[in-house]
């Protein structure tokens, strides 16, 4: 779809704020780093993540059994024996090989705990409650210790802090996730479902739906047909009256309600006037690189229970709601809204933390299939498949996804080089393989919080990617602090950790 | 307006707050000295504390299919999964996001478009056939009719006003767009599926003279009524009865409550509520098993609690249950007369805990959990909590090694029993899961461990404290000799029709809906009926009070 220069107008929402501008190539200096007028193209800061652990319980990294056979092979866990660029690529990084020169892989962190006392009190700065699960949760995102076995973030993520930072023109912050349902019956999400938060315990909800998700982006681009153009502008006309109509109603409904009552309702009605605010006619001007997503249609359905855990009798129809097709939609989204310069921040929570997704159909499609969830792939896998291979069939599942979101932004010319010159893009999986934090003593383990590996591509801001750095037991907060100054942040410090790696900016 | 008029009864509280529901305004807590002031009912204490309650997934979706006959689920594709606690309505989790407010539009465009776009759905909803794209008396009566079920109280004149603004959408002279007076009814429905009097029910009432206790107006209980009878919204003929004002005084509010229980969405309701109770509302098998088990199970819910109306006890001694063929060769009973019906049960099963859908759920590790079935067996039907494990366990991990081919599991899980610090908790579970262990997460009766034909199961188990069982059948036993599973079965209701756990102060509440229950011969339909007919049903406590 083209769309027409002349038509460039601000966006005003109702309260006449100016929504903002797509970046045009004709605004662009002799450098492409700076409009004609100076201002910076904007960098971009995102996290995606992955619900699941770089090992299998038990398993060394050399252990792997694969169709029923045991053997010994190493080349798959996450990160090479060797340091450096020029490495051997392993199983999880062998989607991302076209790109191995665009990112770096950080490994051997870790998150402090402590190793004579389970009490919540005991628990170092930035470090982790020894219950797995929840108590990783805090420190991997806030870098604020964890205090007990919950899910939550006890200080504000890095995202939320970016947010603040480089906010983008429709949206702060862009928060998605592809995994829809948690899959048990028997349970609940419980705060597995977030990763961004914009204070202690304030989560910040996904958006879940491909379509809600395009909609919300990309619904009021401006069409290059006159015909259009009147149609859209009736309909965001009809959208603010409604809106309009019921945020009037907001002092009379406050005005009666009790006190615990109005605090909810107030933030709901809060909610309404901003949407209210931010519908409007989004022309994204003429640059080739900004252009209008496919929409998705119809969300696929949303996949039927997956209770337990990896059946011998589960099957292809249980427990999963095609993620692989969402996030490649959802990848597809994140890049086209920051070339369009709609957001500067993003979070694509792949797979929720501890998640039951079935792995069948997505192992299947790799060629090595599954008969398990995603939990249990990193602790007991099937009976015939499981240790390093087969978590790292998964992991490269999840690495995919992210590589496809740095390979779109480095094939989207920007200025005199790519979009991925103004990123940081980082990958984060949910657990390390080594120590279990738990009972402090079993190794190998996936509850663990060792010997924990990230992925950063881009070179926003100075980064210089390209190589495996042994970062010999940093926090992993380090490897976001890095990123988040690398697009923009002037500090040196999330929540109770400080410092960035500095080899990452090293040539 | 008059109301309430010859239904004295017990109640106590003055005529005040008129029907049309508009008033309440100067009912709220701020507003307690310059508005007028009840009686608090009699039992003044077994008023909880509640806040008002966003719809879940389920209940919006319900309520888009009575008012709107939408029946595609919108809320299922549009909205964020519900928290489970096990039930889907906790409030405490109702958080407000940007994601929901903007996911909401978008769901009441398309469900108002689909709407307007399907002549037959859309001319259930208006009324009145239009003259013109313009004809504002036809809008305007569609308005009153359809704002009055879909906010569950009547429109004011201003309120009213408001909305016919949006014809002007309707009669735009726009070459780009086919508008017509469906045009603007279409702007009205995306006005009030998005607004937060339709998603909250909002309860506001009428101070009383106990600080913090406020009487519901008409509107604010039918809705109260009808979210917990039917998980969705009053007919019209609920808010006739809020209008005239039958729904305050016990009595008459009785015979709208029978009314409604005897309605198939009261059946609906009650089926999904166990489902969440029981943890079958999602099983891993494929569609058609789940939907054989699930006939059998509402089956089996429908006798006990509507059919027959006897003891609720019956749902766990049932001789027999309802299968067709499928189900029957599944199961590896006798096929029943006709292809559908109930057949008997072998000797060591009984009611609801030898189904398909109850046995399916709480499994674990490729397997059945004895673990787990204990956790269930114990905090849902017993309502003891089981402490969560010590950060040191590895939950994740099963007992033993699985993958021992002499390894059988029964003494794999008495490992549990084996280190004191395993056994304090594990042998409150465990042995309630082993007495379970002869039925596969199928329902399906097996003698030896899965693929480990030298392991013979011996399903001896023990409800702690009570005493030995095998099977389904003496489990129930156990369980009704432990003297808790009635009370339980009130305060699982309770919580439910609270939207919150209960805390541990609520004690007499449980103990007031669990007396009832008893003295109705634990007839559960009339245990609905005493708690919603109660008269602190129409009262609210302001949390923090």
């Amino acid at each position: 779809m083209a769309f027409r220069l002349h038509r460039r107008t601000f966006l005003r929402g109702a309260g006449g704020v100016a929504i903002g501008l797509p970046v045009l190539e004709c605004m662009l200096d002799d450098h492409g780093t700076a409009y004609a007028g100076g201002t910076p193209i904007p960098s971009r800061f995102a996290i995606v993540f992955a619900g699941q652990a770089l090992g299998g319980d038990g398993y060394g990294k050399t252990e792997n059994r694969v169709a029923g056979m045991s053997f010994d092979e190493g080349g798959h866990f996450i990160a090479p024996p060797e340091t450096g660029s020029g490495y051997t690529l392993t199983t999880p990084l062998q989607p991302v090989a076209d790109l191995v020169d665009d990112f770096s892989i950080v490994s051997n962190m870790r998150i402090p705990w402590n190793a004579g006392s389970v009490d919540g009190a005991a628990v170092p700065m930035g470090g982790a409650f020894r219950d797995f699960h929840g108590g990783g949760c805090s420190p991997l995102l806030s870098g604020t210790r964890s205090t007990s076995p919950s899910f939550t973030a006890n200080g504000i993520t890095s995202d939320q802090v970016m947010a603040g930072v480089n906010p983008g023109s429709l949206y702060d912050s862009l928060v998605l996730r592809v995994q829809p349902s948690w899959y048990l019956a028997g349970s609940s999400y419980s705060g597995r479902q977030y990763i961004s938060y914009s204070g202690a315990n304030q989560p910040v909800e996904a958006q879940v739906s491909p379509q809600n998700a395009f909609n919300s982006l990309f619904g009021s681009f401006t069409p290059d047909n006159g015909e259009d153009v009147a149609r859209l502008d009736f309909e965001l006309r009809s959208r603010r009256s409604v809106l309009d109509l019921i945020n009037r109603k907001r002092d009379g409904v406050l005005g009666k309600l009790g006190a615990a009552d109005r605090i909810r309702l107030e933030q709901h009605f809060d909610e309404l006037r901003d949407l209210e605010m931010r519908i409007g006619a989004i022309d994204p001007g003429d640059l080739p690189a900004c252009s209008l997503p496919t929409d998705p249609g119809p969300d696929p359905e949303i996949g039927g229970d997956n209770a337990g855990a990896g059946s011998a009798d589960i099957g292809t129809n249980t427990g999963y709601s095609e993620e692989d097709l969402r996030a490649s939609v959802m990848v597809d989204l994140v890049h086209m809204a920051f070339i369009c310069d709609l957001v500067r921040v993003a979070t694509l929570q792949i797979t929720t933390f501890q998640s039951h997704m079935n792995v069948w159909q997505v192992s299947n499609d790799i060629g090595l299939p599954i008969r398990a969830d995603l939990h249990e792939v990193g602790h007991n896998g099937d009976a015939d498949n499981r240790g390093q291979i087969v978590v790292s069939t998964m992991l490269g599942w999840h690495v995919g996804i992210w590589g496809k979101l740095v390979r779109r932004l480095k094939e989207t010319t920007e200025g005199a080089g790519t979009a991925l010159d103004n990123c940081a893009i980082v990958f984060m999986p949910e657990a390390g393989h080594g120590l279990q934090l738990n009972d402090g003593v079993s190794l190998n383990a996936t509850h663990s919080v060792e010997e924990m590996v990230q992925l950063t591509a881009g070179r926003a801001g100075g980064l210089r990617p390209g190589r495996h750095i042994d970062t010999a037991g940093a926090h992993p907060v380090q490897n976001l602090i890095s990123a988040m100054q690398a697009t923009g942040f002037d500090g040196d410090t999330l929540g109770e950790v400080s410092g960035n790696i500095p080899e990452l900016f090293e040539a | 307006m008059v109301m309430g008029l010859g239904t004295a009864g017990c109640y106590r509280g003055s005529v005040g707050s008129d029907g049309d529901g508009t008033d309440s305004a100067t009912g709220g807590s701020d507003d307690a000295s310059d508005g007028e002031v009840e009686e608090p009912p009699q039992d003044v204490e077994l008023v909880l504390e509640s806040m008002s309650r966003r719809m879940s997934q389920a209940e919006l979706d319900n309520t888009l299919a009575d008012l709107l006959t939408d029946l595609t689920r919108p809320a299922r594709q549009f909205l964020n999964e519900d928290e489970f606690t096990p039930y889907d309505n906790d409030y405490t989790l109702q958080g407000v996001s940007r994601t929901y407010v903007e996911s909401m539009e978008m769901m009441a465009i398309d469900v108002a478009s689909r709407l307007v776009d399907d002549p037959a759905r859309r001319d259930l909803v208006v009324p009145c056939a239009p003259t013109s794209p313009g004809d504002e008396l036809c809008f305007r009566q569609f308005i009153e009719s359809f704002g009055r079920l879909a906010l569950r109280r009547p429109l004011t004149a201003e309120e009213v006003d408001a909305y016919v603004a949006l014809q002007s959408y309707a009669t735009e002279d726009n070459p780009a767009v086919d508008n017509d007076f469906y045009t603007a009814v279409k702007l009205v429905v995306q006005a009030i599926i998005q607004d937060p009097e339709f998603l909250y029910r909002l309860e506001v009432g009428t101070p009383t003279t106990e600080p913090g206790v406020f009487q519901l107006d008409d509107h604010e209980l039918a809705s109260r009524i009808s979210y917990l009878l039917w998980g969705s919204t009053p007919d019209g003929a609920l808010l006739d009865d809020a209008d005239a004002g039958r729904l305050r005084d016990p009595d008459s509010r009785l015979a709208s409550i029978e009314r409604m229980l005897a309605d198939p969405r009261a059946r609906d309701q009650l089926h999904r509520y166990h489902s969440m109770w029981l943890g079958y509302r999602g099983i891993p098998h494929e569609a058609a098993l789940v939907e054989a088990f699930d006939r059998e199970t509402s089956a089996l819910i429908d006798r006990v609690v509507f059919d027959e109306q006897s003891s609720y006890l019956e749902l766990f001694t049932a001789s027999e249950t309802y299968v067709d063929d499928f189900l029957a060769d599944h199961y590896g009973y006798d096929r029943p007369a006709g292809g559908e019906g109930w057949v008997a049960y072998g000797s060591d099963r009984a009611g609801i805990l030898s189904h398909g859908s109850v046995l399916a759920a709480f499994s674990k590790f490729t397997d059945t959990s004895p673990t787990q079935r204990g956790i269930f067996i114990s905090e849902r039907l017993q309502c003891m909590p089981i402490p969560t494990p010590p950060p040191t366990v590895n939950a994740d991990i099963p007992p033993g090694n699985p993958d021992d081919p002499t390894a059988c599991k029964e003494d794999r899980y008495l490992a549990h029993q084996e280190i004191a610090s395993c056994a304090a908790c594990h042998s409150l579970m465990d042995p309630i899961g082993m007495g379970l262990e002869n039925y596969d997460i199928g329902g399906v009766f097996r003698t030896t461990d899965e693929g480990k034909p030298d392991c013979t199961i011996s399903g001896q188990g023990e409800l702690p404290g009570v005493g030995a069982f095998s099977g389904p059948r003496e489990l129930s036993e156990r369980l009704m000799e432990s003297g808790q599973l009635e009370r339980c079965v009130a305060e699982q209701y309770l919580s439910y029709a609270s939207g919150r756990a209960l805390g541990a102060g609520e004690g007499p509440a449980i103990d007031h809906l669990f007396q009832g229950f008893a003295d109705a011969g634990y007839d559960f339909r009339q245990m609905m009926l005493l708690y919603a007919a109660d008269e602190v049903f129409g009262y609210r406590r302001e949390p923090g009070t």
